[in-house]
């Protein structure tokens, strides 16, 4: 366990190096996830106020659960950056060289390049849940299921990134299956509950 | 003209060699589309209008954009600073090519596959969502529709062709490429009607292109725009066409003059 945390440890600092390497690109980058986080800020305000389909919630409840999305989202994505360089280490043969390496290359692939960058996403989004959520009454009960479930999306998370590096393997196709992973993940930027009232609806 | 006809079946062929890839683009775009959907259908459900929509229409609209950004925004242009920082332009700069046109014919074999798997999927969508979708039958909106589409599309490739010219200047390409991605995902229409919007950001937005690219085609669409707002949407539409393509040429002259073909 040690050996795979020095590891990651020496993968991670790489990475990292790799990404600051142009700080303008860098900068850029970190200001367009500021941003969408921002824009989609203002849109679920709109929603929440202009329209009665999140009226079973507060505010802060609507922003909390935005957060906590947030959060899981920019946590796997900061751990499992590497999968998205998947397909071209696949296609150009460079997966080869991981394989002969006394290295379990699924923890190459997985989690070989986590994105630092996106440290810099989580310390206001954890800032953020912390303050909305102190806002909120819990049930200490409720409080320990939160955190179970949030443990259970980040395995969910991680299971469905070593299912794309499968099918990579398999079919050298990764870019598009990890996006329908993040479309499909998105619908959880809103309470859900409101897709479920339509389902009423519908029957 | 027969070199390009032979690039468009080119570009063609190889959109279609990697099948899984191209399939499961198809399934993120019908994924976000139906996400999009039933988000404004829980949202107008019971509602006789909402932010100025009918549920017939804001359901017209979500369906409709997904052709609608086949035909304006599918392209291949986004491997043009990859293509300069790698050195491979000095492969079209050797040959008897427009470098603009080449990029037009493989973006019409781009937009011609796109948009026939839209409109595919779209009738699909219609038969089992059963929507109650909009057809416009007035011919004046229609032409319309179809001239703002047309120049959406020109609008969107030479803004794209200018973000890929970023390349001559700096190896750092992607990044811009993404803050316009993230912008334009908000600022086009694709999400919401930008008619949600706070009016003061809604009007400001009138002035910059990103309406132009789905929006402002899609109001014309579902009649909501006069004749008067179709011209000046028109008007602004043509204004950034020329600012775009102006500096795009601009640039390429100059950029040409800088390009060393490194990593040759």
């Amino acid at each position: 366990m040690k050996r795979f945390f020095l590891l990651w440890l020496k993968y991670t600092l790489n990475s990292f190096s790799s990404a600051i390497y142009s700080r303008f690109g860098a900068g850029l980058f970190l200001f367009a996830k500021l941003l969408r986080f921002l824009l989609f800020f203002l849109f679920l305000f709109i929603l929440q106020k202009s329209t009665k389909v999140l009226i079973d919630y507060t505010a802060n409840q609507v922003i909390f659960f935005y957060l906590v999305f947030n959060l899981i989202d920019t946590l796997t994505q900061l751990l499992f950056r590497e999968v998205y360089r998947f397909r071209q280490k696949v296609v150009r043969g460079d997966f080869d060289l991981d394989l002969v390496q006394p290295i379990n290359p699924l923890f190459k692939a997985l989690a070989g390049g986590a994105d630092l960058l996106d440290l810099f996403m989580l310390i206001p989004s954890i800032f953020l849940l912390f303050y909305f959520g102190a806002q909120l009454t819990f049930a200490s009960f409720s409080l320990f299921v939160f955190l179970l479930l949030f443990i259970n999306g980040l395995v969910i998370a991680t299971s469905f990134h070593i299912l794309v590096l499968a099918l990579g393997v398999l079919t050298t196709e990764v870019d598009h299956a990890i996006m329908i992973y993040r479309d499909l993940t998105n619908v959880g930027r809103v309470p859900i509950d409101i897709f479920l009232l339509l389902l009423f609806r519908l029957e | 003209m027969g070199k390009y006809w032979q690039v468009i079946k080119n570009s063609w062929s190889e959109s279609t060699a990697y099948r899984l890839n191209f399939i499961l683009w198809r399934v993120r775009r019908v994924v976000n589309l139906l996400l999009v959907y039933f988000l404004w259908h829980a949202v107008t459900a019971g509602k006789n209008t909402l932010f100025g929509y009918n549920e017939s229409q804001i359901l017209t609209y979500v369906l409709l954009s997904n052709v609608v950004t086949s035909f304006i925004l599918a392209t291949k242009t986004l491997d043009i600073g990859d293509e300069i920082n790698s050195g491979n332009l000095t492969n079209y700069l050797l040959k008897p090519i427009n470098y603009f046109s080449l990029w037009w014919a493989k973006d019409a074999a781009d937009k011609a596959l796109n948009v026939f798997f839209s409109i595919l999927e779209v009738v699909l969508l219609i038969f089992f969502l059963k929507p109650q979708f909009i057809l416009q039958t007035n011919v004046l909106f229609l032409l319309f529709f179809t001239l703002s589409m047309g120049l959406g599309m020109i609008l969107y490739f030479y803004l794209s062709v200018l973000l890929g010219f970023i390349g001559f200047y700096s190896p750092e390409v992607w990044a811009p490429r993404f803050v316009f991605f993230v912008i334009s995902q908000f600022f086009i229409g694709s999400l919401f009607p930008l008619d949600i919007l706070p009016k003061w950001l809604y009007l400001s937005l009138q002035a910059l292109p990103f309406p132009y690219l789905l929006f402002f085609p899609l109001k014309i669409y579902l009649g909501q725009l006069n004749v008067q707002e179709i011209s000046i949407g028109i008007a602004i539409s043509l204004v950034w066409i020329i600012i775009l393509k102006e500096t795009a040429v601009r640039v390429w002259n100059k950029g040409l003059l800088d390009y060393s073909a490194q990593g040759r």
